[in-house]
């Protein structure tokens, strides 16, 4: 709760810092109340306490994942610094934006009803409309905003309609209420419990982007400015996987749910890794792979292993860090290239810059889930469950497309191994240099080392 | 302690390499390094016991069977001989080569040089893995910096591959540690998983595939001849002589324990596509004008006979198998350093455009001969040794199946020879002054000639290494015996 105000306080904050022209106070105004906010979530004050009429409850979950959330989002205004230097106007709003829309993230991350559910998805979602917009003299980002609102608001009518129905059918809104009655509800109103859980997944679904609700993905991504795409593919996934689980965590599953999730599953793992296959834009590639990353993430909630909410944040976060890294650079290797996206800007990265090019491979190498980097672990962790769960065909199938997967990485890292003539030229100021070695380092020592991101 | 020390000189000195880039020094370094390894592992030989040694075993994520233990037997202790022999040859023969960034090169070889020993060693079936996959990449850059003609496409398919194998073969560890109670990824444990019959039928393929696709056996050699001929002469020699017994030394160490009832159901499959392609390959050798991919082939060739006698399950079989394993490691340089030395003095390895050698090069050509009865097989040469067992070990499984394996041999002296003849026999053509042997040259094949015939004549120390393993491993499979 304390955590909600703060940013609250912090996003007016800089919306006034803004408003006296204060420019350079932004980012480190901005990242100051980010590490206090992570400062008093880490403290445990007020946790474990019903508020607000028992509608958010801050428990062990939602501690872990609000920490891991605030210090993904000062990463990402450690990179704005260098980001927004080249933009002229509004910056203190879209920092502000960013701040507000983590208020949803925090929401999704400690609700307990599904009112605050549906609030927190709005409160994530608002602001990104206007972020994914926020390059104005631009045509695709014009585009994506536009995009992402419509999908938004028709999937927001969707879990709107699906928590209607979960009310209808059990009279309340409140989570462990509609959970637990799961089992009990039978004829009509099964029915209409069904209906209601699958329309809210759908919602959910469209959130984190899993296939057949991930049409808007790859637009909003490659039209957003890469500083708000880096923000969606990293807080923004990571509190709906959250909320995801929040959801569904512990319930017995209805049989056709479980089906449809199984559906999901593979669809998305499918989808995900065979199109990304096909793209040379590096921005569309990492949608995908996002997509694809969402797909093994869902594999998380088929089982009802009690270490699944642990495995699910060490794969979000994990891949969080990799992401923010690798956007980092493409916004460098872009700005080099005349805005060029395609994979082919990153030739020679190794002749001109060979740290950040062995950065760029570590990250990649993660994403890949090659040994000795987090992703490795986070992929492992996830087939464990999986074969634990009793989907030894679905995991089978998981670690076919994890080797899909591997080669349009590895695609990008020849790109970055091969020499060329002139070889780019990249600008790397220290924060950005610190940023990048700060992800790169954070996959290979939580590979080597993954009880430092323990649960 | 020996053995962490093991993997960690040729690591250490990779990294000095990286960082410090002493381009004129760099092959020394290396070279030194691999000498230290090889001292220390005949040390570790000149110890032991016949026993097993278990040498350390700390904690490392226990919660999901990752234990980092080290330990060898009698076939582990072989293949550490072997790595740690061959390397000495690998740095050495980039002395002929005039490739750039020595030191990157050298370091990327002796970080396979690490993973690979880690791979022997590994007592652990996860450590196993995350070995076997991390001795792929620095083998990735090195074929992506110095390789040959499309180097490119060929890189991303090698690794694709092997990676393929390498994910199944994770998929059926976590299936183990996850389905069987109590098991905790140690490789000793493997032969008490007592998994039923049905499972074992499909989790020999799933475990099987990452070894056959790395040998390679057919029908899962598509990487391989295009890898063997693009790469930098020294990533051949990697992958032919080391690497390759990486597929060997798991399937025994790890398919043979886990699922013997599986092994013995796809035994005749396993040995016949086996034979399949080492027939195939020899005839495709016949055919074949680039000295390169002629040694490619012949290696595709040799490595079905070794599948073959592995897959007998019987002593002679298996031990044949792994004394034929050394034997082609030393082959296999020796092979690939004349044609590099061909390609030094010719500027080509296309046998249409040489002949007639031999007026050039008389002591090369003699060399070259040498090495060539070891390939063959002729008697006193190592590789007699092992095929003479392979065979007698395949009799017993079947009179032709030995017949079959019998007439690689025929192929093989047949394009071996005819390539003898292409490159060195015939008019002398040549108007050019070429330098013959080397003192560098010297000091690579003598060594591995000698080697040859010692062991040829004298096969017993290694033999002695390798009986008690082989012996275990036949209680797997109490029904063939």
């Amino acid at each position: 709760m304390s955590a909600l105000v703060l940013l609250s306080v912090l996003g007016v904050l800089l919306l006034y810092a803004g408003l006296f022209g204060k420019r350079t106070l932004l980012a480190p105004l901005g990242i100051i109340g980010l590490l206090a906010t992570m400062v008093v979530i880490r403290s445990g004050w007020m946790m474990n306490v019903p508020l607000v009429g028992a509608m958010v409850r801050f428990d062990h979950f939602g501690s872990v994942f609000g920490q891991a959330l605030t210090l993904i989002t000062v990463l990402l205004f450690i990179f704005g610094i260098d980001y927004y230097s080249r933009v002229r106007e509004n910056v203190a709003e879209q920092y502000a934006l960013i701040i507000f829309s983590l208020v949803g993230a925090v929401l999704l991350i400690s609700y307990s009803n599904l009112l605050v559910l549906f609030l927190g998805i709005e409160i994530l979602s608002i602001p990104l409309y206007i972020l994914a917009g926020g390059k104005r003299d631009s045509f695709r980002s014009g585009e994506a905003a536009f995009k992402y609102f419509l999908q938004g608001s028709f999937a927001s009518g969707f879990f709107l309609m699906g928590i209607a129905l979960l009310y209808g059918s059990t009279a309340s809104l409140d989570l462990a209420t509609v959970q637990a009655s799961a089992a009990s509800a039978s004829g009509s109103a099964h029915m209409l419990y069904l209906l209601g859980l699958f329309f809210t997944i759908a919602g959910l679904a469209f959130k984190v982007a899993a296939v057949p609700f991930h049409f808007w993905s790859p637009d909003v991504y490659e039209g957003s400015p890469t500083l708000v795409t880096a923000y969606m593919s990293t807080v923004v996934k990571t509190a709906a996987f959250a909320a995801f689980h929040r959801l569904i965590a512990g319930m017995e599953l209805p049989g056709a749910i479980q089906t449809m999730l199984v559906v999901m599953t593979l669809l998305t793992l499918f989808l995900g890794n065979i199109v990304a296959l096909r793209q040379t834009q590096f921005k569309r590639l990492l949608a995908y792979s996002g997509i694809a990353h969402s797909g093994f993430l869902l594999l998380t909630f088929l089982g009802s292993d009690p270490g699944a909410p642990g495995v699910l944040f060490y794969y979000s976060i994990t891949y969080s860090l990799a992401t923010m890294g690798l956007f980092v650079v493409l916004t460098l290797a872009k700005r080099s290239a005349n805005g060029d996206e395609n994979i082919r800007i990153f030739r020679g990265l190794y002749r001109s810059s060979p740290w950040l090019a062995i950065v760029t491979m570590l990250l990649l190498l993660s994403l890949a889930g090659i040994p000795l980097t987090a992703g490795f672990v986070a992929k492992y962790q996830v087939f464990l469950l999986g074969i634990e769960g009793g989907y030894i065909l679905t995991t089978a199938f998981a670690v076919a497309m994890a080797l899909v997967g591997v080669y349009y990485y590895v695609l990008v890292i020849r790109e970055a191994f091969t020499p060329r003539e002139q070889a780019p030229e990249l600008v790397v100021s220290r924060l950005n240099w610190l940023v990048i070695s700060f992800c790169g380092l954070a996959v290979v020592v939580l590979g080597l080392v993954p009880e430092l991101l323990r649960f | 302690m020996a053995l962490l020390a093991l993997l960690l000189i040729p690591l250490l000195t990779a990294m000095v390499l990286l960082v410090a880039t002493p381009t004129r020094y760099a092959r020394g370094i290396a070279l030194f390094s691999s000498l230290v390894s090889l001292a220390l592992t005949l040390w570790l030989w000149s110890n032991y016991q016949g026993i097993p040694v278990q040498a350390l075993d700390v904690e490392w994520a226990t919660a999901w069977g990752l234990r980092f233990t080290l330990g060898y037997d009698g076939v582990g202790l072989l293949m550490l001989l072997l790595t740690a022999l061959v390397y000495p040859f690998i740095i050495g023969a980039g002395y002929g080569e005039r490739l750039q960034h020595p030191s990157m090169i050298n370091a990327l070889l002796l970080f396979t040089q690490s993973f690979v020993m880690g791979v022997f060693t590994a007592q652990n079936l996860l450590l196993f893995y995350i070995f076997y996959e991390l001795a792929l990449l620095p083998v990735f850059f090195l074929l992506l910096y110095w390789g040959g003609e499309r180097r490119r496409a060929i890189t991303v398919r090698f690794f694709m591959y092997t990676l393929l194998g390498g994910l199944s073969l994770l998929f059926g560890a976590v299936y183990c540690l996850v389905q069987v109670e109590g098991f905790n990824g140690d490789l000793s444990a493997l032969a008490t998983l007592d998994l039923p019959y049905d499972t074992q039928v499909w989790l020999f393929w799933v475990l099987f595939l990452a070894f056959a696709i790395k040998l390679p056996i057919f029908p899962f050699h598509g990487w391989q001849p295009d890898t063997y001929t693009t790469a930098p002469v020294q990533g051949t020699m990697v992958l032919s002589a080391v690497m390759l017994k990486m597929g060997l030394y798991g399937t025994m160490r790890i398919v043979f324990p886990a699922v013997p009832l599986g092994v013995e159901h796809w035994r005749d499959t396993v040995i016949v596509l086996s034979l399949v392609g080492a027939i195939y390959a020899a005839v495709i050798a016949f055919r074949q004008s680039d000295l390169r991919r002629l040694i490619a082939y012949s290696s595709l060739s040799h490595v079905g006979v070794l599948c073959a006698g592995l897959f007998t399950c019987n002593r002679l079989g298996m031990t044949g198998s792994l004394y034929q394993a050394f034997a082609h490691a030393v082959l296999a340089i020796g092979m690939l350093y004349i044609s590099g030395a061909l390609k030094e003095r010719v500027g080509s390895s296309e046998m249409a455009a040489m002949g007639g050698l031999k007026a050039r090069v008389p002591r090369l050509a003699v060399l070259f001969m040498l090495v060539l009865v070891n390939a063959i097989g002729l008697p006193f040469t190592q590789s007699f040794v092992g095929e003479w067992l392979m065979f007698a070990g395949l009799w017993q499984v079947s009179t032709w199946l030995s017949l079959a394996a019998v007439s690689t041999i025929v192929l093989g002296a047949i394009y071996m020879l005819y390539a003898y003849q292409r490159v060195m026999l015939g008019t002398d053509k040549w108007e050019i002054e070429m330098s013959d042997v080397s003192l560098r040259d010297h000091l690579v094949l003598v060594p591995l000639v000698t080697l040859t015939f010692v062991l040829g004549v004298h096969p017993r120390p290694i033999l002695d290494l390798v009986e008690g393993p082989v012996q275990v491993l036949l209680t797997s499979f109490p029904s063939l015996n």
